[in-house]
């Protein structure tokens, strides 16, 4: 399972989401961000976006990769299906990310995504590799 | 925590300082029984994480449509003292100034229903809607930042509005002392492509009629003269502009408290204080958001009004379709008022979170849900000493949006309410459902407790004919 949504708030949508290592996790997270941004399994990979980030820790830079990608959404007016992501780990977390969709249109629109919330945020290594819980402001 | 709250009246309640040992203030919910009964213990819980920041002012208030929120519940105002209290992005959330349009007609519902669908397809083709949803102004950096500084003045002159429009604005729609050197350019970027858009969620623009009248003297003051009369009401905020502006000062805010020794009872409760540079930048972003949201609703009228002219073949003005009143539901503001039960007045932040403000003789504007009412209301006195002149906003959510996604689909939502004679137009149906009236409380009970309590009296009802959601 790459994410599922969790039963947990009234106005908001949280979910959980896994990874076999931090790039899987940090493609996934950005898959269900975009579960709820469109309807995803109908947005074709015919455009691509290119993402580098850097952050003091992995935490903050997960949250700055999903307040990027909800950006690029009104900025480059795209709907993402697919994430390439690197991770390298220097002095600061960078992350180096390819995205891959199309043009946005109300057709295929879902519910805006305001912000990404600190609400019982979590983001883990467990024995299969990674796990997180993010809730996102609806 | 809801079983510590003692009850004060049959909508008053009450969470003593003693219940939480970091408490400084007590907090206060208006609501009937029924309401508490059913309201979120996270929600209550925290008015109480609010309660232990410093400089808060007694006391945190949660009204009859709280929710859990961001930080600070929906349906809540925390005031914090003007000179040793904090300024919190967490707690005025991501949807600076989200707020509602509310404009009248001359047209009665029997003129209005054989045009209905028309006027509603008319209505979503000029006004976008959805997620997807571009905007037809294409504004430049320039422009942009005159419209953060001067909010409505700018759309006047560009011919979106009148002055009337202005007079009938909280804060005459502008906020003063707003600077755009305070927005990100990632902020500016989302915001320019974005003026005059509905976006989606619970946003909306909903063509109503008057079903009740409370008041007959005060309602005409607002130019509604009978029940029937055709009315519409938009529901949105600042869009991508605010988002980022909120989440930009999240993370500032995040760092402030840290380098000020702020202890955090919650991690989404970030703040600075209000006399720290980062109090004050952010204070002077949020206002250009705030600007921004105005002029976005402001631009949106000016197309229900080009709808309703070209379905009706006259002039907006012949129709009357003047702004009754536009408001903020989602702000921080610098406020003088009543410490609550004393006569001593004080210099404040008044955070208002899914609250409005309710001033005497000013219009308070409510807004249901698709299938429910909506109120116009007016502020109180009795507002002005006990709840920092402020009362509810809306229905507030029961229900999450997985839950409603899993009892209905949006299909079933739209045939229900279309059954019922109301017409429904939206990009998709997933919003719908997400957005279906049984997952909100009861409007009428929380409108009876805020009027109940005395912090707003009652005006007029309105109903839904038609909604365009996105």
């Amino acid at each position: 399972m790459k994410y599922k949504f969790i039963k947990d708030l009234t106005s908001d949508v949280a979910f959980e989401v896994y990874g076999k290592n931090k790039e899987e996790l940090f493609e996934n997270s950005a898959l269900a961000l975009f579960d709820i941004i469109c309807e995803i399994k109908k947005v074709r990979q015919e455009k691509e976006k290119n993402f580098v980030i850097e952050a003091e820790g992995l935490e903050d830079l997960l949250v700055r990769w999903l307040e990027a990608l909800i950006a690029s959404v009104d900025i480059d007016e795209l709907f993402f299906s697919k994430f390439e992501v690197k991770i390298e780990k220097n002095k600061k977390y960078k992350l180096e990310a390819k995205a891959f969709g199309e043009p946005t249109s109300t057709e295929k629109s879902g519910t805006v995504v305001k912000g990404i919330t600190r609400y019982k945020f979590k983001l883990e290594k467990t024995k299969k590799g990674y796990k997180a819980r993010i809730c996102c402001d609806i | 925590m809801k079983e510590k709250l003692k009850q004060l009246s049959d909508y008053e309640w009450e969470l003593a300082k003693d219940v939480r040992e970091e408490m400084r203030v007590k907090a206060k919910i208006i609501a009937n029984k029924q309401i508490i009964d059913t309201a979120e213990d996270t929600a209550v819980q925290q008015l109480t994480n609010v309660a232990c920041l410093p400089g808060i002012v007694e006391p945190v208030i949660g009204m009859p449509d709280i929710h859990w929120g961001y930080g600070l519940p929906m349906g809540a105002v925390g005031a914090f003292d003007a000179e040793e209290g904090v300024i919190s992005s967490g707690c005025t959330g991501f949807d600076i100034n989200c707020g509602i349009n509310l404009i009248r007609t001359n047209l009665t519902v029997s003129e209005v229903r054989p045009k209905l669908r028309q006027l509603m397809n008319e209505l979503f083709s000029r006004v976008p809607c959805g997620v997807g949803s571009k905007g037809k102004l294409r504004v430049s950096e320039a422009e942009l930042n005159e419209i953060l500084v001067r909010g409505v003045d700018w759309a006047i002159e560009k011919g979106y509005g009148t002055q009337e429009d202005k007079e009938a604005t909280e804060e005459k729609g502008c906020m003063q002392e707003a600077d755009p050197s305070k927005v990100s350019s990632l902020a500016k970027r989302r915001g320019a492509p974005q003026l005059g858009t509905l976006g989606a969620g619970n946003h909306f623009l909903e063509i109503q009629q008057v079903n009740k009248i409370f008041d007959k003297e005060r309602v005409k003051h607002y130019g509604i003269e009978k029940e029937g009369q055709v009315t519409v009401m938009l529901h949105c905020g600042s869009r991508g502009l605010g988002h980022q502006v909120a989440t930009d000062y999240l993370h500032v805010h995040e760092k402030a408290a840290k380098k000020y020794n702020i202890k955090l009872p919650d991690p989404q409760l970030v703040c600075a204080p209000v006399k720290s540079k980062e109090g004050q930048d952010y204070f002077a972003a949020m206002k250009c958001a705030v600007n921004y949201a105005f002029t976005n609703r402001l631009v949106m009228t000016h197309w229900v009004r080009e709808a309703f002219e070209s379905v009706f073949k006259q002039k907006w003005e012949k129709l009357d379709m003047h702004t009754i009143y536009s408001l903020c539901h989602n702000i921080c503001k610098k406020e003088e008022h009543f410490l609550p039960g004393t006569n001593k007045k004080k210099m404040l932040y008044v955070h208002r979170k899914g609250a409005t403000r309710s001033f005497p003789n000013t219009p308070v504007l409510i807004a249901g849900t698709m299938g429910t009412a909506s109120y116009l209301l007016e502020g109180t006195e009795k507002a002005m000493k006990e709840t920092f002149g402020s009362t509810c906003h809306g229905s507030g959510r029961t229900m999450s949006r997985h839950a409603a996604l899993r009892i209905k689909r949006g299909e079933a939502v739209k045939r229900e309410l279309e059954e019922k004679g109301e017409i429904i137009v939206s990009p998709g149906f997933k919003g719908l459902a997400e957005e279906m009236p049984q997952a909100y409380k009861d409007v009428d009970a929380v409108v009876d407790s805020v009027a109940g309590a005395g912090i707003s009296k009652k005006i007029a009802r309105f109903t839904p004919l038609g909604v365009a959601k996105g």
